[in-house]
């Protein structure tokens, strides 16, 4: 059953159809062999209705809202033109900035969906201006956006917390430093991409140019304070800070700049609309798959057949690390972290590993296999949001991959990377 | 502009011009909608597309009335909206389930359309039916289901927690969205039928927006 | 031979899925069906496992009550405050001998299409706050997070605290953050999900005990052999004992692996006298049980309260 599931999916994906029905077809394949008919076809509704109810996915739509309000406005413009005054000048500046600013917010923010569209959306267009190649700049923001799952809060990390039982406070630690060492290798490549593209820069901004660039951003430095000091001062959850800054764009483009009316703000309003209904139509229908992989027990079946219960360490955390990877590029990361932990919580134990070690792992799984084709939940907000075509926006992935994958093995045979911080931390 | 184009062209020929046109340029124009049925039914037809387009933005736009006043209330009167949460679910299947018939109409959808661009049009034209037939099938099928499922949610008489509302109210869009989105496929599939041209919706040729540009 | 599939709301080595491990053991030791366990997440969440469970998908389901009040309003009797005892044996002895749990409460599970199998306890819920808490004078303000069940949330409103609905996946963050100061749970679930990372004071104020049920489909149940249905039955039992068993000692065991976890956390049990605030506020929250607890709310309370005076009076 499995083979034709991934086999009639992976068919229908490439040739062309809207990307719910791959997913609707494959529960659809799973729910009748499973049940013996569409007698219980209900309860795929109900699984696609779960999937898109989940009170913290509400953050999504409220920083869509936000972002396309401040870039039809001046204040994701006057934002990034502070940015340029100060790295506008450096060869990859433009390209080191998205990555840190995609990381920093989605570390903040928790979503990486969110972020992809709060970050991405105003300064892909600048990007492009830049010169840079579309597919990188898609690829850049995809990739960075999800470091997010690294740096705390992390809702991946917590609910492996959970289902484990680890410490969440020294998983949090943990991530920080591949989090880290990813933006580093990332702001790296961006470099010598733009060397090698010979990427133009800006004339380097005199010291006025920047007090003015700093002046017109003042009313727009207020978003970074809303959802950094919002977050992690206690005021807000993630989803309030998200509704904060429409608040607050609203306020600045309609009342401060004058720069939106009513109609625009309907217009607005509908189109993040829109963007969410294509997206969330996905999410819901990724949850309907995701329950027929895990009422057919499917990991249990292909991980026993593996034979995990003989191996040794390494062997172990190879073999979780493809498992995640490759479960994220279907299912939700949530639910590939509550059905796989569980399987292999016995061999970690066993084998005497590090339980905040696997749990770093997986997390940076998760967040790989979240930006990798065919089902990553943020290829398909990118398509959503950029409104560019699926091949375009896998096509400057593999390096991104590649990178993350190197940072995964490092991880494996250098445990130090992530333990480091929280050996630290929690010096006895 | 041509420097840039040069630089992309020397390692990626196939590159379509570049995506960062402000979004403002790809709002949809409601008023210019035409339906692809005839006559009165065209008219409901127009009427369902402005009520979708409607409710869209004021699901976004409670939702997010609803989210800052859950803080206001619980920072300046010391009390959370105890039903918020129910009422950004209500409103985010709203939005979910009136966008999927709108995104249906306007060929707005998510799809892989790389290998589907590279094909001749004479086999472009019969997978788009295929495509549309199906799409249409799936649709339908759902919302059989989905009205069977909002139906066991009444005759159950389950009550939202906080709201004390019963369930199928807030989730009876599913079977309506369903049904319009699959209208609109069945719609998109006639067309292809019955005119030239390769239709991604009923209102969107091919070639309509940049996506398809490329090949032609 | 069948494969039975039983899905819970909490994970394989927390009480719940001690339960279904045992029940499943028993059952396969003593038939030739298997069972299938689905722990928290793995099928959605606690409504969607009650709703498969309800359409047969799911041949066993363990839901709590709280969870069930959206489908049995006067599920919603164990958020009463104060109702339960917080001495373990009292309360074993409750849940078997109860008239209204044995007998008030399975017809109202048949009418949703379950075989109520049994209900038993799985802790005292306890507070974990960021500031120590000894009267209800010391929650004023304080945002606490709650289920988002009415009773819950006037039980925290009567405490003079403000009740914070929050999804369960945002709750360790806000406690971090600062946004909520305050949660509650039983110690076993403050242990296993690190809430004793995020708070620093656990208060006893013995208002409350957690309470779960565990069911099977009504049509399948009744399709079973008489031998079959005896295969459950006493497996449920065998279940029951070892959880009770299981559970001697828990709440001891799991606060001292949170004390030494983190040596600074403070667990106060209150005195008699320190709940006394506390249990005057169950009289508002019965009020209202009775207002939004269904047809039998008031039938249920009364035989509830009467079967704990009998067992007050055996032991
Ligand atoms: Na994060
Ligand atoms: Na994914």
């Amino acid at each position: 059953m499995s083979l034709m599931i991934f086999g009639t999916m992976i068919v229908l994906l490439l040739l062309g159809f809207p990307m719910m029905i791959p997913l609707i077809a494959g529960s659809l394949i799973g729910f009748v062999s499973l049940f013996g008919g569409f007698g219980q076809l209900d309860t795929m509704v109900q699984q696609i209705l779960g999937g898109i109810r989940p009170a913290s996915l509400i953050a999504v739509p409220m920083f869509i809202f936000a972002a396309d309000i401040m870039t039809r406005g001046q204040s994701a413009n006057r934002l990034i033109d502070l940015v340029m005054a100060f790295v506008g000048h450096l060869k990859g500046g433009l390209a080191v900035s998205t990555a840190t600013a995609c990381t920093l917010f989605g570390a903040v923010s928790g979503s990486t969906q969110a972020t992809v569209v709060a970050v991405g959306g105003p300064l892909r267009p600048r990007m492009l201006k830049a010169g840079y190649n579309d597919s990188f700049v898609l690829a850049l923001i995809v990739n960075s956006s999800d470091i997010a799952f690294l740096i705390p809060p992390s809702i991946g990390m917590i609910i492996y917390g959970v289902v484990s039982g680890t410490s969440i406070s020294e998983l949090f630690i943990a991530g920080i430093g591949p989090g880290v060492l990813i933006l580093i290798m990332f702001s790296v490549y961006s470099y010598f991409y733009a060397k090698r593209y010979d990427v133009p820069t800006e004339a380097k901004s005199s010291w006025s140019e920047r007090v003015g660039a700093v002046r017109r951003a003042l009313w727009p430095l207020g978003f970074p304070v809303i959802i950094v000091g919002g977050i992690y001062g206690g005021i807000f959850s993630p989803t309030e800070a998200a509704a904060a800054c429409v608040l607050y764009a609203l306020i600045l483009e309609m009342v401060v700049f004058r720069e939106m009316n009513v109609k625009q703000l309907y217009a607005t309003a509908k189109s993040t609309g829109l963007i969410t209904a294509v997206v969330f139509i996905l999410v819901g229908a990724g949850a309907a798959f995701s329950y027929v992989i895990s009422f057919a027990q499917i990991p249990q079946q292909v991980l026993g057949a593996i034979g995990i219960d003989d191996m040794g360490p390494y062997a172990i955390l190879f073999t979780i690390s493809i498992a995640f990877f490759v479960g994220c590029m279907f299912v939700d990361p949530i639910v590939v972290i509550l059905i796989l932990v569980p399987i292999f919580a016995p061999v970690v134990d066993s084998a005497g590993l590090d339980p905040v070690l696997v749990g770093t792992i997986i997390t940076l799984q998760v967040a790989i296999g979240s930006a990798t084709p065919p089902f990553g939940c943020d290829i398909f907000t990118a398509i959503a949001v950029f409104k560019r075509p699926y091949a375009e926006v896998i096509r400057g992935t593999p390096p991104f991959i590649i990178m993350l994958i190197t940072v995964a093995v490092l991880l494996i045979f250098f445990p130090q990377i992530a333990l480091f911080l929280r050996d630290l931390a929690f010096a006895e | 502009m041509t420097a840039e184009d040069d630089r992309r062209s020397d390692h990626e020929p196939t590159t379509p011009p570049p995506g960062g046109a402000p979004a403002a340029d790809d709002d949809i124009d409601d008023s210019a909608y035409v339906s692809g049925l005839p006559g009165v039914l065209g008219v409901i037809d127009v009427s369902i597309a402005r009520i979708e387009a409607v409710l869209l933005a004021l699901g976004v736009l409670l939702m997010a009335l609803n989210t800052v006043a859950n803080v206001v209330g619980r920072y300046l009167l010391g009390r959370s909206i105890f039903f918020s949460e129910e009422l950004n679910q209500a409103l985010i299947i709203l939005i979910t389930f009136a966008g999927i018939s709108y995104a249906a109409r306007h060929g707005r959808h998510i799809r892989m359309s790389a290998i589907f661009d590279a094909l001749p049009p004479r086999l472009r034209k019969p997978l788009m039916i295929v495509i549309a037939v199906v799409t249409a099938a799936a649709m339908f099928l759902l919302t059989w289901y989905s009205i069977a499922y909002v139906g066991t949610q009444a005759s159950r008489g389950r009550l939202l927690p906080a709201l004390q509302i019963p369930v199928w109210w807030i989730i009876v869009w599913a079977p309506l969205g369903f049904f319009l989105t699959g209208l609109q496929y069945a719609l998109t599939a006639i067309k292809n039928l019955i005119h030239k041209d390769i239709w991604l919706s009923t209102s969107t040729m091919e070639g309509y927006d940049d996506t398809g540009k490329e090949e032609v | 031979a069948d494969t039975w599939r039983y899905a819970f709301e909490e994970a394989m080595d927390e009480v719940q899925g001690q339960f279904a491990q045992k029940f499943k053991e028993e059952v396969e030791a003593n038939s030739d069906h298997t069972v299938q366990l689905f722990p928290f997440g793995t099928l959605g969440e606690s409504t969607d496992i009650m709703e498969q469970a309800q359409s047969g998908i799911l041949q066993f389901v363990d839901q709590s009550p709280g969870f069930t009040g959206a489908l049995i309003p006067e599920a919603q009797v164990f958020f009463v405050p104060y109702l339960l005892p917080q001495d373990e044996e009292k309360l074993a002895t409750f849940f078997e001998e109860s008239k209204a749990i044995n007998e008030l409460f399975p017809p109202l599970y048949e009418e949703q299409g379950l075989k109520l199998l049994t209900m038993f306890p799985e802790g005292e819920v306890m507070m974990t706050t960021t500031e120590p808490v000894k009267g209800p004078d010391d929650l004023n303000e304080v945002k606490f997070r709650v289920m988002t069940n009415p009773l819950l949330v006037e039980s925290y409103q009567a405490f003079g605290a403000t009740p914070t609905p929050l999804p369960w996946g945002e709750v360790y963050g806000a406690l971090q953050t600062g946004i909520i100061q305050g949660q509650e749970n039983p110690a076993f679930f403050i242990e296993s999900t690190k809430m004793y990372e995020v708070t620093d004071h656990i208060t006893r104020t013995g208002h409350n005990n957690f309470t779960t049920a565990v069911m099977a489909n009504l049509d399948f149940y009744e399709g079973l052999s008489e031998e079959e249905q005896t295969v459950v039955s006493d497996a449920i039992d065998a279940a029951f004992d070892f959880i009770i068993d299981y559970q001697e000692g828990l709440t001891e065991e799991s606060l001292e692996k949170i004390k030494e976890a983190k040596p600074s956390m403070t667990i106060t049990t209150l005195s008699e006298e320190e709940r006394q605030p506390f249990m005057e506020t169950a009289d508002e929250v019965e009020q209202e049980f009775l207002e939004i607890g269904g047809d039998q709310a008031q039938e249920i309370l009364d035989q509830m309260k009467a079967d704990l005076e009998a067992v007050d009076a055996g032991s």
